[in-house]
């Protein structure tokens, strides 16, 4: 920075804005008689003048004066603390003096500088509490025939200051108190005394918009201001504001205002002028992550948490029994998650996410984020976001919080008023974009530098509703009528913004976008209420992205929608409709020729949700919760339902990421017993009912999109045959070989029993006498062991019968 | 062919025992009135000696009555002092720690097996009132104790939806039976490896939740290979009580419907999976 006078002006201007800070002590008892130096009520209205004065005493250096006869009041025995002596003069300054003082403190105004070492004297002996202060006030209000209390000369206190007030010195003025509301404006003009008062004037008009000025100081050289300006706010946000607002501000040509923070000075200043080369971070050798990928009989890994929450397990799949890998008690205080590839395993916290993975579910990074309920993995495995309803503050966004999985550094925080709608941010397919919708706004950041892109917002007012095509950089949204305006949907090219395609639509009352898994299609659900019609009707827009002008065909339906859902890789919809108990089924097929056809539809279904196996072709119709478990296993390609089955109170369906298996669970947290879960085959075919204590969720691990070409699956799908001969006589072996290890089991079982049961039985037997002997000779081992005892005697009823006609036989 | 259907009861069956020999069965209930043994509050655990003279309950108004089994005559109750000549126990064992839920004679009347709150056993010895084994197997609430026919063994109800057989003698475990409800009861066959117990849900869920879920079957298992093979449906509700005729040839069920079915082996021989 410049020189030492400017930072001298702010530490004066900054002492006289903090008045709440002076110690009672210092404040001598009011006297209306003679206007003392430095009262409480030092005027505000003293105005700059008074300031250059300071700034000028200053300068001049009456500091070391000063700071000597603060020493000598409080005696030189003293050891004054660096903060107490150091205190300038000018802390008995108070802009907020009341107004009625503000005139006396004018005519005290050119008495103050004589009298400021007086005022220093006393304020020090204010501040250390010591006799010295009884001197000076007695001489101040003039009464001398009061006895000295003071110390004799030679007197040396044993007691130390802090021990004695420091509750009090505590809360003494400091240095810094303050400067947070203290600006520099660069590249002013430079004018001399006579256009001074015109600057000033015009500094204020702009700066004042952005808080109350409260203090302001022109350094001066050779008759002319240096360029230079220093204004001080009420408080450090308007500061803020004035640094946010007016840096770059054009006063004319030749001017162009920068503003900063005085602080900020200090800050850059301290920065050392040598880079360090950060230390090089020793490379932590996590082992191959995705070593469950490597499995020889390709088996896919799922975790289990159940006893309530208290245990989380992670199973291989397995035809025969689910093979235990790891089992922990208490790794997550709520559920678990698995990053969007598998490579993560996420546990909840209330300090924060732990990520774990490899062979052994080491910890691979962890995530601070007090109270954390709520995640969310990018596409990419590369960020991750979470959310806490705690520990926002405004000027520090905390409430959710973007973190790079690698480093496990923070990226950026936001502020979020609700979580209703988790994911708040939306995430491109390819991780490089994420998006969040406010009020009229859609809000576009990239990745890696987290900034908005192109630095600006999208203004769409009434943006009700955004997605993601999971295919490609496309948004989809939608604005609802307004008034003449037709409701819309809106396709978006980015990053380029680009609209690729808009439809309007009319006596819109909601919207839902539904993308096929590869961004295929896109289908918005429309709910209309047509002029001249009662009720709702809903249409299907399907928008085929992959074609020229994107064409959108209509499927109108009458009834209800229960739900509807693409069939992942594929062209195919299933859509449940109408009312309980008479729900359908239709599925649809989006032809290459224009065409929508309607292939099938199954009526008087028990379902409210569709599964689709992730490989496209199989669904899961499943009636949840409150339909019992109602579950119909269908074959699209031909229409055929391949089983119909129930799993009683079902709440849960989850589909194993190859597709080859289906898991439907009763979860505690939605019903209290019989918490299970179940596997079936792909066909509806019940393998395995897997009871455990309070279960609550399970999670197939997923797995990465797959490295084959389309070309290499096609082959493979040919040549299945083949493959399915050597699975076969496989799936054989292992079928005689557990079997045989059943018998083997049963044989040892038994075996092991009769030996324990003879052993009973011997010692029951050595046992006998002593039985007889308390049973007074009585055998009681065998049942008719004393028939001799038994009586028998026929006991006989009587019943006697009589008829009574029933009603007139005439 | 149809079970024989007792119906004495207007209330939840809490136990029911045979007599030594087979031929009497005692049935005691929530009833105020208990069809064949009479006491004034709900009746929960009901015990004949050896040779069918005595008869001993105990209610939930924490009496303990004795009557004579052959003429229903009442002799006295046991915690009312004025009734017994000398008050004192002969053993008190105290036992702070968990509250104990079932509890039978060991083999020889030598030891007390006690089941626990806990789920813990507890061998205590009947002379000196010391713990002779502590074990614990159970994680919940053990509900029954009962012994096989021959005494060297039992079988042990559990909350935690298991049944499991110990060892009397030692308290050894020896093998365990899990279903996915908490068992009430659980008895041994006298003749065959056949263990069988039932449950379901505990009687305070029980007008909350479907009889589609309750699976208040009474559930067969083989002894040695821990397996089950069969299940016998017949109560409404849960099965309290479980007891096999000493001759194995016939066992009955109470259930918290008020009923106690009577089933011969010629009941449930011909039913699927038996």
């Amino acid at each position: 920075m410049q020189d030492a006078e400017n930072v001298a002006v702010p530490e004066a201007a900054e002492e006289r804005a903090e008045p709440g800070q002076q110690q009672p002590a210092a404040e001598p008892p009011p006297d209306a008689g003679l206007p003392r130096p430095a009262g409480p009520g030092a005027p505000e209205a003293a105005g700059t003048e008074a300031v250059s004065e300071e700034v000028a005493a200053a300068e001049a250096g009456p500091e070391p004066q000063v700071r000597t006869e603060v020493e000598a009041a409080s005696g030189p025995s003293k050891s004054p603390s660096p903060s107490a002596a150091e205190e300038p003069p000018g802390s008995h300054v108070e802009p907020r003096a009341p107004a009625q003082e503000e005139a006396r403190g004018k005519q005290v105004r050119d008495e103050r500088a004589d009298s400021r070492a007086q005022a220093a004297s006393e304020d020090a002996g204010g501040n250390e509490g010591s006799a010295a202060e009884a001197e000076p006030r007695a001489l101040e209000n003039g009464d001398a025939d009061e006895p000295s209390f003071s110390d004799p000369e030679d007197f040396v206190d044993d007691v130390s200051e802090e021990e004695l007030l420091g509750d009090v010195l505590k809360d003494r003025p400091q240095e810094a108190d303050g400067i947070d509301s203290v600006i520099v404006v660069d590249n002013v003009p430079q004018v001399g005394p006579d256009r001074l008062e015109k600057l000033k004037n015009v500094i204020h008009k702009i700066f004042s918009k952005f808080g109350k000025i409260t203090n302001d100081f022109y350094p001066e050289e050779d008759g002319k201001t240096k360029g230079y300006i220093f204004l001080e706010y009420a408080s450090p946000a308007h500061a803020v504001d004035a640094v946010k607002n007016a840096d770059g501000y054009k006063l004319d040509k030749q001017h162009t205002f920068r503003v900063n923070l005085f602080t900020d000075f200090d800050k850059y200043m301290t920065i050392s002028d040598e880079w360090d080369i950060p230390e090089k971070q020793p490379f932590k050798d996590l082992g191959n992550l995705r070593y469950w990928l490597e499995e020889a009989e390709c088996r896919d890994q799922y975790s289990v948490i159940f006893e309530s929450g208290d245990r989380t397990s992670i199973f291989w799949n397995d035809v025969k029994d689910p093979v235990s890998i790891e089992e922990r008690a208490r790794w997550t205080e709520t559920y678990v998650r698995w990053s969007p590839k598998g490579t993560y395993l996420a546990t909840f916290h209330q300090r924060g996410i732990a990520l774990w993975g490899g062979e052994k579910f080491k910890q691979i990074q962890r995530f601070s984020h007090q109270g954390v309920q709520l995640i969310d993995f990018s596409p990419c495995e590369r960020y991750l976001v979470t959310f806490s309803p705690l520990m926002d503050t405004q000027d520090d966004p905390q409430a959710i919080i973007i973190w790079d999985i690698l480093t496990g550094h923070k990226k950026r925080g936001f502020h979020c008023e609700s979580s209703a709608h988790w994911p708040i941010f939306k995430w491109s397919h390819d991780g490089k974009f994420f998006a969040r919708m406010t009020l009229d706004t859609l809000s576009i950041y990239e990745t890696p530098s987290m900034g908005l892109l192109d630095k600006k917002s999208l203004k769409i007012s009434g943006i009700k509703d955004f997605s993601w095509s999971p295919g490609g950089n496309i948004i989809a949204f939608w604005v609802p009528e307004d008034k003449d305006i037709p409701a819309r949907v809106t396709l978006m090219q980015l990053p380029t913004r680009q609209e690729i395609r808009v439809r309007n639509l009319f006596n819109v009352v909601d919207c839902k976008l539904h993308w096929q898994k590869n961004g295929d299609y896109l289908c918005v659900k429309v709910d209309r209420t047509p002029k001249g019609t009662q009720g709702v009707v809903t249409n299907f827009e399907i928008f085929r992205m992959r074609e020229k002008q994107v064409p959108v065909d209509v499927v109108e339906m009458k009834e209800t929608i229960t739900a509807f859902a693409w069939e992942p890789n594929g062209s195919k919809c299933a859509v449940l409709h109408g009312e309980a108990p008479r729900i359908s089924v239709s599925f649809y097929h989006v032809k290459n020729n224009r065409k929508i056809e309607l292939i099938k539809m199954f009526d008087k279904q028990q379902a409210n949700t569709i599964f689709w196996s992730p490989q496209g072709q199989f669904v899961v119709l499943a009636g949840l919760r409150s339909m019992n478990g109602a579950l119909a296993f269908v074959d699209t390609s031909d229409c055929t339902v391949m089983n119909i089955a129930e799993h009683y109170m079902a709440s849960d369906v989850e589909w194993d990421p190859t597709g080859r298996y289906v898991v439907t669970s009763v979860s505690w947290w939605s019903h209290k017993v019989d918490n299970a879960y179940w596997l079936w085959t792909f066909q509806g075919r019940l393998l395995q009912k897997n009871n455990k204590d309070r279960f609550c969720q399970l999670l197939w691990r997923p797995r990465p999109p797959t490295l084959l070409s389309q070309e290499q699956i096609k082959q493979i799908k040919k040549d299945l045959k083949k493959y399915s001969k050597i699975f076969e006589q496989k799936d054989r072996l292992s079928q005689s070989k557990a079997s045989k290890e059943l018998v083997e089991r049963r044989r040892t079982m038994m075996e092991d029993f009769r030996k324990y049961r003879k052993m009973a039985q011997e010692l029951y037997m050595e046992q006998k006498n002593e039985r007889l002997e308390l049973r007074g000779g009585v055998d009681t081992d065998e049942l008719d062991s004393n028939v001799d005892d038994w009586e028998e005697e026929t006991i006989e009823f009587f019943v006697t019968e009589e008829i009574i006609p029933l009603g007139n036989q005439e | 062919m149809k079970p024989i259907l007792l119906q004495g009861h207007e209330w939840p069956i809490t136990q029911i025992k045979y007599n030594g020999k087979g031929d009497l069965l005692f049935t005691v209930a929530k009833d105020p009135i208990v069809n064949v043994w009479y006491s004034v509050n709900a009746v929960w655990y009901v015990h004949a000696d050896w040779n069918t003279k005595h008869v001993l309950t105990g209610s939930a108004d924490n009496s303990c009555h004795l009557w004579d089994c052959e003429t229903g005559k009442y002799f006295f109750d046991l915690r009312d002092p004025s009734q017994i000549d000398n008050n004192e126990p002969y053993v008190k064992i105290p036992c702070n720690d968990s509250k104990i839920t079932s509890a039978i004679w060991g083999p020889q009347g030598e030891c007390i097996i006690a089941g626990h709150k806990s789920g813990e056993l507890n061998q205590y010895s009947a002379k000196s009132g010391k713990v002779l084994v502590n074990i614990k197997e159970h994680l919940r609430q053990i509900n029954d104790i009962r012994l096989s026919r021959d005494m060297t063994m039992f079988v042990t109800a559990s909350k935690d939806n298991t049944a499991k057989i110990f060892d009397s003698t030692t308290l050894e475990h020896q093998k365990t039976f899990w279903t996915e409800r908490p068992a009430n009861s659980a008895a041994l066959s006298p003749n065959y490896d056949h263990v069988v117990l039932g449950g379901g849900q505990e009687a305070m869920d029980i007008t909350t939740t479907s009889t589609r879920i309750g699976k208040f079957e009474a559930r067969f298992f083989h002894l040695a290979f821990e397996e089950e093979f069969g299940r016998v449906k017949g109560n409404f509700g849960p099965i309290n009580s479980f007891a096999f005729q000493p001759d194995g040839k016939s066992y009955s069920s109470g259930g918290e419907d008020g009923y106690v079915l009577f089933l011969h082996a010629r009941h449930y021989a011909g039913h699927p999976g038996l």
